[in-house]
């Protein structure tokens, strides 16, 4: 029995396309977007292109998605698997919902589910690594109710907006997803 | 004012093209490798290369320590991936003469090597990854200040098996 592996229940994986630069090179400037990503400089329109232009034939080396809306087609963010070992069978897994009107209503969730589901069914992976600052409660949430666990807590690892951040370390083994 | 570079037992210093034989020894030897994410056998020409990426800059910053007494090279190990805002670094040591893993020589190496993050480098974080089968080294990181972070559960697979990996830290005011 097979099933769409690109796709949640809101949302569909699809390659970063040319068309989506405008929209990506906003919410990654918008630095309430941005605030608890590892983006720290201003990202311009050339470097944007030159993302999605490298990003254009996703490969078990790096897997990084346009996120869009189900219901009509509208892309709401992105989010991606790199940094992947075939050894370990292991990915780190970035996300970013930059559509604020999509913020609270399981996009993000829906999104990490398929992701992972994506990782693991498609992929093979055996462990999804991410990682998360101090303070941000409501994507924390979201990864521990698809089944993160924090593995680790990096003191002080990140420095941002005048002070040091500790850094969690989630991880999702295979079988742990739950809702997938 | 002594070198930030010297320990009681060892010196830290630059690698040089004659650590080759040394080198190609240390990383093909499974009884050293072992501790490390080395998985492959490694040409000297492999060697040859890294040994040539040259003097210990900020985001690499690679050293052979060897023996005050003698001058003789015991190991290697660097400080790597540092971001400058962040001021946080891993490390990576690998000790290849089997008869100076214990003995203290291993404890001096990371305090020295620490101090040089911290004092040289302004680094305000080091971070490291250890094996949960090698107790001998955690307890060296533990003796000079390093913390237990967590387990990467299953973060790496060897010899068959899943392991578990040690994330340990260690920030600056924190070294003993």
């Amino acid at each position: 029995m097979s099933y769409n592996p690109w796709q949640g229940q809101l949302i569909r994986l699809r390659v970063r396309e040319p068309e989506d630069e405008p929209l990506l090179h906003r919410w990654f400037n918008d630095v309430e977007v941005t605030q608890h990503l590892s983006v720290r400089y201003p990202v311009s329109h050339r470097s944007e292109r030159a993302f999605i232009e490298r990003m254009s034939s996703p490969s078990f080396a790096t897997s990084e998605f346009a996120v869009e809306t189900l219901a009509d087609g509208r892309l709401i963010g992105g989010a991606g698997l790199f940094d992947t070992n075939p050894e370990n069978r292991s990915a780190m897994l970035g996300i970013a919902i930059g559509d604020k009107n999509y913020w609270n209503g399981g996009y993000g969730t829906d999104t990490m589910r398929a992701l992972c589901r994506f990782g693991f069914d498609m992929m093979n992976l055996h462990r999804i690594q991410l990682d998360v600052y101090d303070g941000n409660d409501r994507a924390r949430h979201v990864y521990e109710k698809i089944g993160f666990r924090v593995d680790a807590v990096r003191r002080q690892a990140v420095y941002k907006f005048g002070r040091y951040v500790d850094v969690y370390v989630m991880g999702l083994l295979e079988g742990e997803l739950i809702g997938g | 004012m002594k070198s930030p570079y010297e320990g009681d037992r060892i010196r830290l210093r630059a690698r040089e093209s004659t650590d080759l034989e040394l080198m190609y020894r240390w990383i093909n030897d499974w009884e050293t490798v072992q501790y490390i994410a080395s998985r492959y056998p490694r040409s000297r020409k492999d060697e040859q290369d890294w040994l040539e990426k040259g003097d210990p800059v900020y985001g690499e910053a690679a050293f052979i320590a060897e023996t005050l007494e003698g001058d003789r090279p015991i190991g290697w190990l660097g400080l790597h991936y540092g971001s400058p805002e962040d001021r946080c670094v891993g490390l990576g040591i690998s000790i290849g003469e089997a008869e100076f893993r214990d003995g203290g020589y291993g404890t001096d190496i990371m305090r020295t090597v620490c101090r040089v993050a911290f004092d040289v480098m302004n680094l305000n974080r080091i971070e490291l990854t250890v094996y949960d089968w090698n107790p001998r080294a955690i307890r060296v990181y533990e003796k000079v200040g390093f913390q237990h972070e967590g387990i990467l559960r299953d973060g790496m697979f060897r010899a068959g098996k899943w392991h578990n990996l040690v994330l340990m830290g260690l920030l600056r005011g924190e070294l003993k």
